[in-house]
């Protein structure tokens, strides 16, 4: 029946997450940024935790909790510092490409190595619009912007199929409009060899899927913590003789944002929930993607203005939490791309539109 | 964590299915072709009380100690939604104790338990309840009632008028909400069971709607309306205990998340509709046509998920004004977006005036309006997220 009970161990692992994500990145979001960096000894203590292997597989020290458990932790992520979760996470999204198209082996061979070098990363690429092209087993190709300044090992994933490089790589820094704790650079191939490619639609939808999921997960965090920092300050600043928050048009506003982020994070968690039952989900994690991108253009600029002026200065963090969010949105082919997969069905379809996981069978 | 109705309540969706498809879409066009209520002699009811429908939930049994039981407002909300799927109108014309039931329940003594509702665990005939809050002068601002009681030895005497009440003229009884001193605000109110018949209760009036016509929406007078002392919910230790306006808003509490469902029925009806014209029309792969409907969908998943988790709270006995203001706030919206892009896909056949997404886009308006307000919704939720004050200076 309808339940949305965590079990006890997620409990657990949130309050976890969110305690780090508060007191070690929050804390600390504008050192990060500045620093491009989380440093070694973050790097450690979240090494230490586990937080970047819930849904490993065991072969690499994970946890093996599943699609929900790391929606959880990336929402308490993202709450502290969006690309400080990056760049703690050494595979984020890329392992996800490697497992569905290249199976659990390659997925050990190749992230075994980046998981034993402290500071190594592995990065997922995709755009829209093709970004390299291939000769010869080598690639050439730029792309324009990725939050790293480091890549050990890059997979690029396109419509079809996916390959993986490792040298031939080259990072040229620049500025990054958000996501700076995770490093971000130009990133160039030059003839760099493939080591390993896989073809397979129904696997690149797969894994597109997760990733996506993996970003609105992150989208999400960000999204309350807009919320909740405009909302207290909101309560704080008194003007025409009352806190801020106590005017209705403010009152209401904050009462919408409260309802986007518990709206996207729902979407999210029942995404998870169904890659959780063995469900694709393609079109559920697409939805949840598009969702979150939509809503951060409501809360995370709205947040700003709750701020008035001060929303506009670097004294406080929420021109940031629209710039990570603005910045988490572009990643992974965009939010059209997303709606486009989110849509595909109801373009194929014939007959009631399900909302639910099995729901064509409920009647 | 499950996202999926337990096998009973899947039962009962394929039963309301059926019952939808056969009888309520039908009979809900019917109402709205002739711009009318469904009369009470309809065969419709008739049909309905003899499947069993229309009965009250109270067992006969004083209600269970609280906290022990698991309740059923997730089953009861997934089915109401689908219900509004076919129409919601005809939903709730169905007899029943409607929404005179809850305060019963919740208020009333085991005496009028057992009186009020006893004739609907039967089914003799259809038999309908009603509730009546809501006045000329009075709707969204409840402490702003008018009609009056005040006592005359073993009877009340009421005065006033109330305006909107579903099925009160057919019903064997409503739930009438008054004040025994307007200057005490909600303290002063009291809920009295005035029965049909009752001389002084009268002026009904059956109001003319832009939606939703198979169930009438009712005003009606109270002249020196007198009422056993017996009908006063609760008697009189009940309100001594200061809990008359909370007994109402509780009973609010319990049906905002199904008020939101019913949204989310409707919105699904005209998602379907509009999704077929549009294939029928070849506009359906259409990039501008898909998003949009792609996005009616994303918002209407959004709303059920927002309802299911009211629900559950209910059934958990957890609070939950907060979750259902927002799927009350959320999913009206969701449904009107959806109605609205029926109404564009179709163009100039929505403009005839006789296509049943044409009827949705008005049946869904009153979501946002009952059961309290979209903004009213938004006032509940700023009182707790942000203390927003009753009386701003
Ligand atoms: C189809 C239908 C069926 C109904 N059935 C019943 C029934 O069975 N029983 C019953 O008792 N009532 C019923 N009602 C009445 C319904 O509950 C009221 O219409 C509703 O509560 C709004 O009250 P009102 O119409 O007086 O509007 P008002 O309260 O006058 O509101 C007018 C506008 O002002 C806004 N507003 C009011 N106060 C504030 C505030 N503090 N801040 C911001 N905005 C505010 C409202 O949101 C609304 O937009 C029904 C109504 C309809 C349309």
């Amino acid at each position: 029946m309808i339940d949305f009970t965590l079990s006890p161990e997620l409990t657990l692992l949130q309050s976890t997450a969110r305690e780090l994500a508060r007191d070690r990145l929050a804390a600390v979001e504008r050192r990060l940024e500045a620093d491009r960096d989380v440093g070694d000894e973050l790097r450690r203590l979240f090494d230490e935790v586990g937080l970047a292997r819930v849904e490993l597989p065991e072969a690499l020290g994970g946890a093996e909790l599943g699609a929900l458990a790391r929606a959880v932790v990336l929402e308490e992520l993202g709450a502290g510092d969006p690309g400080a979760a990056l760049a703690l996470d050494p595979l984020g999204p890329a392992a996800y490409v490697v497992q569905e198209l290249g199976g659990s082996e390659a997925l050990t061979a190749l992230a075994k190595p980046i998981l034993a070098e402290p500071g190594a990363r592995a990065l997922l690429v995709h755009d829209h619009r093709p970004r390299f092209h291939e000769s010869g087993g080598t690639v050439q190709g730029q792309f324009p912007w990725v939050p790293a300044d480091r890549v050990d090992l890059l997979v690029v994933l396109e419509m079809e199929r996916a390959y993986v490089v490792r040298e031939g790589i080259h990072l040229e820094p620049v500025r990054g409009a958000g996501l700076r704790a995770a490093g971000a650079s130009e990133l160039r191939l030059d003839g760099a060899p493939i080591v390993e490619s896989w073809v397979s639609t129904p696997a690149t939808l797969q894994a597109h899927a997760r990733g996506r999921l993996y970003v609105a997960s992150l989208l999400v965090g960000v999204l309350r913590r807009a919320y909740e920092y405009s909302r207290d300050y909101a309560l704080e600043r008194v003007a025409f003789g009352r806190p801020i928050a106590h005017h209705q048009s403010l009152a209401f506003l904050i009462a919408d944002m409260a309802t986007a982020v518990d709206g996207c994070r729902m979407l999210v968690h029942e995404a998870a929930w169904r890659l959780d039952q063995g469900d694709p989900a393609v079109e559920a994690c697409a939805g949840a993607f598009v969702e979150c991108c939509e809503q951060a253009m409501f809360v995370t600029p709205n947040a700003l203005q709750l701020l008035g002026g001060h929303g506009f200065m670097l004294d406080h963090p929420v021109e940031k939490f629209m710039r990570d969010a603005r910045a988490l949105t572009l990643l992974l082919g965009g939010v059209d791309a997303a709606r486009e997969e989110s849509g595909r069905d109801l373009g194929e379809r014939d007959g009631p539109v399900a909302l639910t996981l099995g729901e064509s069978s409920w009647t | 964590m499950d996202l999926r109705p337990d096998d009973a309540t899947r039962e009962r969706l394929a039963q309301a299915r059926t019952l939808g498809r056969e009888l309520i879409r039908p009979v809900g066009l019917e109402a709205d072709r002739l711009g009318r209520p469904t009369p009470p002699d309809h065969p419709f009811f008739e049909q309905l009380v003899r499947l069993g429908l229309g009965r009250t939930r109270w067992t006969g049994e004083p209600p269970k100690k609280r906290a022990a039981v698991v309740g059923n407002a997730r089953g009861m909300l997934c089915v109401a939604e689908e219900l509004s799927y076919w129409d919601r109108g005809v939903a709730v014309s169905f007899p029943g104790p409607g929404l005179g039931e809850p305060p019963l329940l919740s208020m009333g003594t085991d005496e009028q338990r057992e009186r009020f509702l006893t004739p609907f665990r039967g089914s003799d005939r259809p038999r309908w309840g009603s509730f009546a809050m809501t006045e000329p002068g009075a709707g969204s601002d409840v402490a702003g009632i008018r009609a009056s009681a005040r006592r005359d030895g073993d009877t009340w005497i009421l005065d006033g008028d109330k305006s909107f009440a579903a099925n009160a003229s057919r019903a064997d009884w409503i739930v009438v909400w008054v004040t025994v001193d307007a200057s005490l605000g909600r303290e002063g109110h009291r809920a009295f069971v005035v029965e049909q018949g009752t001389p002084g209760l009268g002026g009904f009036h059956v109001e003319r709607k832009m939606g939703l016509k198979a169930y009438e929406s009712t005003s009606f007078t109270l002249r020196e309306c007198r009422v056993p002392a017996a009908n006063l919910i609760g008697g009189e230790e009940h309100y001594a205990r200061r809990a008359g306006f909370k007994g109402a808003m509780q009973s609010f509490n319990a049906t905002r998340p199904t008020i939101a469902a019913m949204a989310v029925g409707i919105g699904r009806s005209a998602l379907d509709e509009a999704a077929a014209f549009a294939r029928e029309a070849g506009v359906l792969r259409d990039v501008r046509v898909r998003d949009r409907l792609e996005r009616v969908r994303r918002r209407l998943r959004v709303a059920r998920l927002l309802c299911w988790r009211a629900a559950w709270l209910a059934d958990h006995r957890q609070p939950n004004v907060m979750e259902a203001s927002m799927s009350k706030a959320f999913a009206p919206t969701a449904a009107f977006e959806a109605a609205s892009l029926g109404m564009e896909l179709l163009g100039m056949e929505g403009g005839r005036g006789d296509h049943l997404i044409e009827k949705l886009f008005r049946d869904v308006k009153a979501m946002d309006i009952v059961e309290g307000t979209g903004q009213i919704q938004r006032l509940l939720m700023a009182r707790k997220l942000v203390g927003l004050p009753r009386d701003p200076a």
